[in-house]
């Protein structure tokens, strides 16, 4: 009996959820039906010349009169409808709803204008959006307009009754579906040692039914989609029992809960803000954003990004060229990054070196320095023909780069600001690695007769390789999305084509007309390549460490 | 191993190369100092680093900015910046050393899934993630708070400080926590008692990492906190820098400043930034 | 337990903002100036005070777009009006036509005015104007000059001294303006639409580039290098916005006029005019009120403590009867430079024209693309971007 009625507690949780979510659409939904309806008769009885209801008011707003001086500025006149036709002027204080009045009239004229004489201009039915929940409605009558506006309304509380009883029927439900199932088959109780054994029919049929009671107030808030999450849960949760899989799910937990809980918290936080905002942003993709209204376009933006947009393959705003853009751009960095790197790493950890502790403080100074400062400096430094770089090639008696003029300059000047910033990464991990290399190696292969390059190849290789692999690794993928140091120093320039696939989704957010929605679609598929790459990637690594 | 090195020619190259690689490496840094110590809100055309003249104006002037309410605005953000990358450091170190402790000793299934999804969450691109970040925060209400955002960057700076966590833990003999089982410690313990002053050297790298994720942090800070009295240091220096100009004097002289903390920090934790990274990765 | 829940709720009561909350993106003397006119408005209503916040620039934008909708931005807030349609578009700013008459929007320059306007509805007050003027050096230039001739003209003795005639920012549309209008051409034509590739911006572009195979004018420039370059005497005139006052160093004679005409065509070099407005939040909490404050903002009164204090070049006809505005050269030189501006467009398609006309500049004035085309490209780069989902 107990374990059903806790399967029943696991399932009611999840119905719980759905159910107050149908309930709190339902009820936004309902109070914007109830009043649009209201608001919508109190416009029709006022064109035909019938009182309003109590509570809603309906008033008669005079056309526009432009001043002569500026024509932004018009001037009208209300009178409440019903009863003597008395104008009075439309402006500030004269009526505590004036300005709501005078801005619906306006828009009203304004949907007239634009949809033209064809048509007979549509009503404006909505809620008012200044949280009261009354509802608006505007409609052109002979030569004025008829403005209502109702009641102020609040949406339905939660029904804590409707709740708790349903879900008391539902767990009497369950707990007759136990007791049924013990009766039809008495020695039911497993002992402590064999597996416990599936649940009988009726009581599964009970837990079905406890739950699947739970749908009615979802059918009759008219959320049909909630309804029949709740029948799968429910249905899904009797095949559970059958396979006794709440159990064992149960057994698992408690089994690992010491390591649930070292892990929990963790993995709470990661799961609200970073799994929850990437689920958005997944979602977001499949949307529309264009001048503030959103639509649905399904797969359109990603079709749109993958197909190139449309454009040649070398046209920056392909999408292909980018992909090549960002892939060149992470290999040459990574490459330089770890060479850089390891090579500052075998001078500053000769046994011989002096003031070590100082040489390591400054080579880490450009990771310490905040990245947006010193990616401002950087590209101060590579402007025009007064920064500091070309100052330096003309002391040398070179001649001055344009710096962002052309690609391979533009992508040049990225790379050494991103080398700068990036190899005390490497660096660190190098040293940590050649310093655990047991000096009696070096002096074993001395004896031997090895030359510096074997020395290399066969000791200092094979410790340099698993530390640098994960960093290897983590590295390309901070440089592939790395956005400070494109967006600051290059911009993109020439043209977007020094982009990579990071900046390129910030200026779909930001400069191409906030169209999140492909900005979104094209993390998505940042996303997807690096998944890919690193899958493929391991996989390679596998095989190649298998055949060696 | 040579104990002398190679030949005192050899080494004064050495030393020679190291140099000018530091000169190299350190120009831009000059840049900064010497625009933070030189008059004038523009930058010299001189690609010299040595200042032309030496004022504290700039520094005078960055102390002494007030805002409306009347309190001066750097000292305030310099707070904030403090309280929020401390928080952030502690929370994200308990946070990664739990998660990662639990990775590396125990086995459970999922165990492999959430070991990737650590490396996989990595790969989303941060600056995607603002607006759906802005709704959920906005939804818990913790808009404008300093709750809210030293959660945020915890949360960001977990992968890295677990991965590196786990591989040092993995390097440590799990002998040492068999012995103390049989004689009865509990797990959590085990854990405070015989793992946690063991770690030293990659707590330390973990602590470094949350720190400065907090500290540098622009983005994030700038668009969640409304209030003025709450803005961090990057979010204040940021604000020298408008659409149509720029006081590059100020900019240089709150650079210098924001990035003393962190090269003090990098400074005092030198030995362990060695060891910490790398001991898992190698023994492991 | 009763008695907490009381005190609980009166807490909660008192704790509900009487103010007014305003985000800007000032710094320096313009803040100054503008907590001067908070303050004003402060001792008058001790009950509803105003209440500044400064919000940097980059992010400011972005901030109201996700604020305001979710309930958590300002009241008000003063931007420049080139997101006016946006804005007004996606219902995050209130019109406010309903509480202005007459009387007030005749305070205002006409064209300050009109550039608040969408859709035939006003939706900010101007709070000041920035135009581009022509700043020159007085031990440089003994006249300044009045066409493009005359600034030309300059350009051998400057090379002389290894500068230049006129530095200005010309690898932005913003800078290029001037020369774009004083052709004839314009980004969006009298009824919105997209009108870039036409003869009149080709040749702009052309002339735009012959200043820097001349010499008379370098490569690329941006503000910081402009400025540098006037203040070490390696350029003659400068064009550039109020803003650049601030930029000035000390011990550098300077003086400002109107940009010049443009000799080949005979018309006055027109730059855009923005103007910065104080605007309302469409869920701003009492919004008879907030008028009210947007208007103490805006009045004359205002206007002159922060033409005094921050030199901005203010909208407000009356202020320019004060003796000590009407004395400053620079607002003077603004002020008379109004008269050859051109509004900023505020429909949404003129957002996306910045970057695809920057791009083509920089090729331009590099000499690596002819003008015919790429005012072409641009257009239907442009174009590209308004056709929204397909």
């Amino acid at each position: 009996m107990r374990r059903h009625l806790r399967d029943f507690g696991l399932g009611a949780l999840a119905a719980f959820i759905i159910v107050t979510v149908a309930f709190v659409a339902f009820r936004n939904h309902d109070l914007v039906e109830r009043q649009t309806r209201a608001a919508n008769a109190v416009v029709s009885d006022a064109l035909g010349g019938r009182t309003a209801m109590p509570g809603s008011r309906a008033v008669f707003v005079s056309r526009a009169t432009p001043s002569t001086k500026h024509s932004f500025l018009r001037r009208r006149s209300m009178a409440p409808a019903g009863g003597p036709l008395v104008w009075r002027p439309l402006a500030p204080g004269s009526d505590p709803d004036a300005k709501l009045l005078y801005d619906t009239a306006t828009r009203l004229d304004r949907a007239a204008a634009s949809s033209g004489s064809r048509t007979t201009p549509a009503r404006i039915v909505e809620l008012v959006p200044d949280g009261s929940g009354r509802a608006i409605a505007a409609d052109h009558a002979a030569d004025h307009i008829v403005i209502a506006i109702t009641a102020p309304a609040s949406p339905a509380p939660y029904p804590w009754v409707v709740m708790l009883g349903v879900f008391g029927l539902g767990a009497a439900l369950t707990a007759a579906g136990a007791l049924v199932d013990r009766t039809a088959s008495p020695s039911g109780a497993a002992t402590s040692g064999a597996p416990p054994v599936g649940v009988a029919w009726p009581a599964r049929l009970g837990t079905f039914a406890g739950i699947g009671v739970l749908a009615i107030p979802t059918i009759l808030w008219g959320s049909v989609v909630a309804a029949t999450l709740i029948v799968i849960i429910a249905a899904g949760l009797a095949f559970a029992q059958h396979r006794n899989l709440t159990d064992r799910f149960i057994h698992g937990v408690r089994e690992h809960r010491t390591a649930l809980g070292f892990l929990g918290p963790a993995a709470i936080s990661m799961l609200v803000l970073v799994a929850a905002p990437f689920v958005i942003g997944l979602f977001i993709g499949f949307y529309d954003h264009h001048h503030g209204s959103w639509t649905f376009v399904g797969l359109s933006n990603f079709g749109e990004l993958l197909s190139g947009g449309g454009r040649a393959l070398d046209d920056p705003l392909n999408f292909w060229f980018i992909v090549g853009v960002t892939v060149l751009w992470t290999v040459v960095n990574v490459t330089f990054h770890v060479v850089l790197g390891v090579l500052l790493a075998l001078l500053l950890t000769r046994p011989w070196l002096r003031a070590k502790g100082m040489w390591r403080m400054l080579f880490i100074v450009p990771w310490a320095v905040p990245n947006y400062i010193t990616a401002l400096i950087w590209k101060g430094m590579f402007e025009g023909e007064y920064g500091a770089i070309n100052s330096l090639l003309d002391l040398a008696g070179l001649d001055g780069v344009t710096w962002f003029g052309s690609w391979i300059a533009s992508f040049s000047a990225n790379v050494i600001t991103n080398t700068w910033l990036g190899f005390p990464f490497m660096l660190v991990v190098a040293i940590g690695a050649l310093e655990s290399i047991p000096k009696e190696q070096y002096e074993a292969a001395a004896v031997d007769g090895a030359s510096a390059w074997q020395r290399f190849r066969h000791i200092t290789l094979p410790y340099l390789r698993p530390a640098l692999g994960p960093a290897i690794v983590l590295g390309s993928i901070w440089t592939f999305n790395m956005f400070n140091v494109i967006h600051l120093v290059s911009g993109g320039a020439p043209g977007g084509s020094t982009n990579t696939l990071v900046t390129d989704a910030y200026r779909w957010a930001f400069d191409r007309g906030e169209r999140y929605g492909m900005a979104a679609a094209e993390g998505t598929l940042i996303f997807l390549i690096l998944l890919l790459w690193n899958v493929f990637g391991k996989r390679l690594v596998r095989a190649k460490g298998a055949t060696e | 191993m040579k104990r002398r090195g190679p030949s005192p020619l050899g080494q004064i190259l050495v030393y020679l190369g190291l140099i000018i690689a530091c000169a190299i490496i350190l120009y831009p840094v000059m840049i900064v100092l010497k625009k933070a110590f030189e008059p004038g809100r523009q930058f010299a055309l001189s690609a010299s680093p040595v200042p032309s003249s030496v004022t504290l104006d700039h520094f005078r002037e960055l102390f002494s900015q007030r805002s409306a309410t009347g309190e001066l605005m750097f000292l305030r953000g310099a707070l904030n910046s403090i309280v929020i990358s401390l928080a952030t450091t502690v929370v994200g170190v308990a946070l990664s050393c739990t998660a990662a402790y639990a990775l590396s000793r125990f086995k459970f299934p999922g165990r492999k899934a959430g070991l990737t999804s650590f490396l996989v969450v990595q790969m989303f691109p941060s600056t995607l993630l603002l607006m759906p970040l802005y709704v959920i925060l906005n939804g818990l209400g913790l808009l404008n708070s300093t709750i809210g955002l030293v959660l945020v960057y915890s949360t960001t700076a977990i992968p890295f400080c677990v991965w590196t966590l786990k591989g040092y833990f993995d390097s440590l003999p799990a002998e040492l926590e068999e012995a103390a089982r049989i004689d009865g410690a509990s797990q959590w313990m085990i854990f405070r008692k015989i793992m946690l002053p063991l770690s030293r050297p990659a707590i330390a790298v973990t602590a470094l990492f949350s720190f400065m994720t907090a500290w540098n942090e622009f983005i994030l800070a700038s668009t969640f906190m409304t209030d003025q009295s709450k803005y961090t240091l990057p979010v204040l220096i940021q604000s020298t820098v408008t659409e149509f100009s720029a006081d590059w004097g100020l900019f240089a002289a709150g650079a210098v400043i924001t990035s003393l903390p962190v090269m003090i920090a990098f400074y005092v934790l030198q030995k362990y930034l060695v060891g910490g990274i790398t001991a898992g990765a190698v023994k492991g | 337990m009763k008695r907490a829940l009381l005190l609980l709720a009166l807490l909660a009561a008192c704790e509900r903002p009487q103010g007014i909350l305003l985000w800007h993106a000032y710094n320096g003397a313009e803040k100054d100036a503008l907590e001067e006119t908070a303050a004003t408005w402060n001792a008058a209503h001790p009950d509803h005070p105003l209440q500044l916040v400064a919000v940097p620039y980059g992010a400011f934008a972005d901030k109201l777009t996700s604020a305001i909708p979710g309930g958590n931005g300002p009241d008000l807030f003063i931007y420049p009006q080139d997101r006016i349609g946006d804005w007004a578009t996606a219902g995050v700013i209130e019109p406010i036509e309903f509480w202005v008459d007459d009387a007030r929007a005749d305070a205002f320059v006409p064209a300050a005015t009109s550039a608040m306007v969408h859709e035939g509805s006003l939706y900010g007050l101007p709070l000041a104007t920035k135009s581009l003027a022509l700043f020159y050096r007085t031990d440089l230039v003994a006249n300044p000059p009045t066409t493009t001739d005359e600034l030309l003209a300059l350009t051998p003795a400057m090379r002389q001294r290894a500068g230049y005639a006129v530095a200005y920012a010309n690898a932005d549309l913003y800078g290029h303006a001037p020369w774009l209008h004083g052709f004839g051409g314009h980004v969006l034509a009298a009824d919105g639409t997209v009108d870039i590739a036409t003869p009149e911006a080709a040749r702009a572009m052309e002339f735009a580039r012959s200043l820097v195979v001349a010499g008379a004018a370098p490569a690329q420039a941006e503000g910081p290098l402009v400025a540098t370059l006037f203040n070490e005497g390696k350029a003659a005139t400068v064009i550039s916005g109020p803003w650049f006052v601030a930029d000035i160093a000390d011990g550098v004679p300077w003086a400002v006029a109107t940009l010049p005409k443009v000799s080949a065509t005979g018309e006055w070099a027109s730059p855009f005019l923005g103007a910065e407005a104080v605007l309302m939040s469409a869920r701003a909490k009492d919004k008879d009120l907030a008028f009210e404050a947007m208007a103490a903002l805006t009045s004359d009164a205002s206007a002159i403590v922060r033409a005094k204090r921050a030199r901005q070049v203010v909208p407000n006809l009356a202020a320019y009867n004060d003796p000590a505005v009407k004395s400053d050269k620079v607002l003077a030189a603004f002020r008379a430079q109004l008269a050859h501006t051109v509004p900023m467009p505020t429909a949404p398609a003129m957002r996306m024209v910045w970057t695809p006309y920057k791009t083509a500049l920089v090729e331009i004035l590099a000499g690596r693309a002819q003008p015919a085309d790429t005012v072409q490209s641009v257009e239907r780069e442009v174009e590209s971007y308004l056709t929204g989902p397909r």
